[in-house]
C-alpha cells in the first residue's frame, strides 16, 4: 500500500494551504493509501477547539479532521515543541492526536514513501 | 525512476514552478520518467494560454510543451473554478482533471516531489 505523510506547516488562516491541504486528503483518502497527517509549526493551530474564522469571511477548517477518520485517515501526529513554543497542550485541540518529536517526525516523513507539504 | 510532481504556487510570483519545470527537465535529461505534473491551488495559472511575458521567459509555454511532449500536465479543476481559469483559457496541451489524477501520481510514482512556497 502507498504510504503519504501529508505535512500542515501553516496557520490554518490567512492563507489557503491548511484549507488545501485539508482538501487533498479528502480527496486521496477515498483510494487505498496509508495516510499520515503531521501538525507543525503554525500548523498546530488547525486543531485548536473552538475557531470562529467567520469575521474573515471564511468557515472553520478544524472540525473537518476529526470527519477523517471516517475515510480511515486515523494517524494524526503533533509536534510536541511547536505546541509548547505556542503557549499550547493537547488539552487545547479538538481531537485526540499522537506528540511526538522532531526526531518522530524525521521517522514518520522517511518511512512515508510520499510527502505532501502544506 | 518513476517521479511525481506538484506545483503549488503560479508563474512568475514565487520561484516554485521554475524549479519544478528545471527538475523536470533535469530528471528528463537523467532518463527518469515523470508520471504526471499537478498543478494544484494557484498552480493551475501556469497553463493560461495568454500569458506573454515581454522579453521574459513564457512560463505557460513551458508546461505546455511538457504536455505535448506526452508528460500529464494537469490543473485541479476546483481550484482553477476558484480562480476563473475556463477552460477555453488553458494551452492547448495541458488538461484539467480533480484530485483523482493526484492520487494516481502519488500511486504510479517511485518519488512524488512538491514545488511550494
Amino acid at each position: 500500500m502507498n504510504t503519504v505523510a501529508v505535512l500542515m506547516r501553516k496557520a490554518p488562516y490567512g492563507s489557503v494551504y491548511t484549507a488545501e491541504g485539508f482538501r487533498t486528503l479528502m480527496g486521496i483518502a477515498v483510494f487505498e493509501m496509508d495516510i499520515s497527517v503531521v501538525f507543525m509549526d503554525d500548523g498546530v493551530y488547525a486543531l485548536l477547539e473552538d475557531q470562529d474564522p467567520s469575521k474573515l469571511d471564511m468557515k472553520p477548517l478544524g472540525d473537518g479532521f476529526p470527519m477523517l477518520t471516517e475515510f480511515d485517515v486515523s494517524k494524526f501526529y503533533v509536534h510536541d515543541q511547536s505546541l509548547a513554543d505556542r503557549g499550547l497542550t493537547t488539552d487545547d485541540l479538538l481531537m485526540d492526536v499522537e506528540l511526538v518529536d522532531g526526531a518522530q517526525i524525521a521517522q514518520i516523513l522517511a518511512d512515508a514513501g510520499k510527502v505532501l507539504p502544506f | 525512476m518513476k517521479m511525481g510532481i506538484m506545483v503549488l504556487e503560479g508563474p512568475y510570483q514565487h520561484q516554485a514552478a521554475d524549479s519544478a519545470y528545471g527538475f523536470v527537465q533535469a530528471a528528463l535529461a537523467r532518463g527518469h520518467e515523470i508520471v504526471g505534473i499537478f498543478l494544484y491551488t494557484d498552480g493551475v495559472n501556469n497553463i493560461n494560454q495568454f500569458i506573454k511575458p515581454p522579453g521574459e521567459r513564457n512560463i505557460s509555454t513551458r508546461f505546455d510543451e511538457l504536455a505535448e511532449q506526452g508528460i500529464p500536465v494537469v490543473a485541479c479543476t476546483a481550484c482553477a473554478k476558484f480562480r476563473g481559469l475556463r477552460p477555453n483559457l488553458k494551452t492547448e496541451h495541458t488538461r484539467m482533471s480533480g484530485l483523482g489524477s493526484l492520487s494516481e501520481y502519488l500511486q504510479t510514482a517511485d518519488r512524488f516531489v512538491t514545488f511550494g512556497d
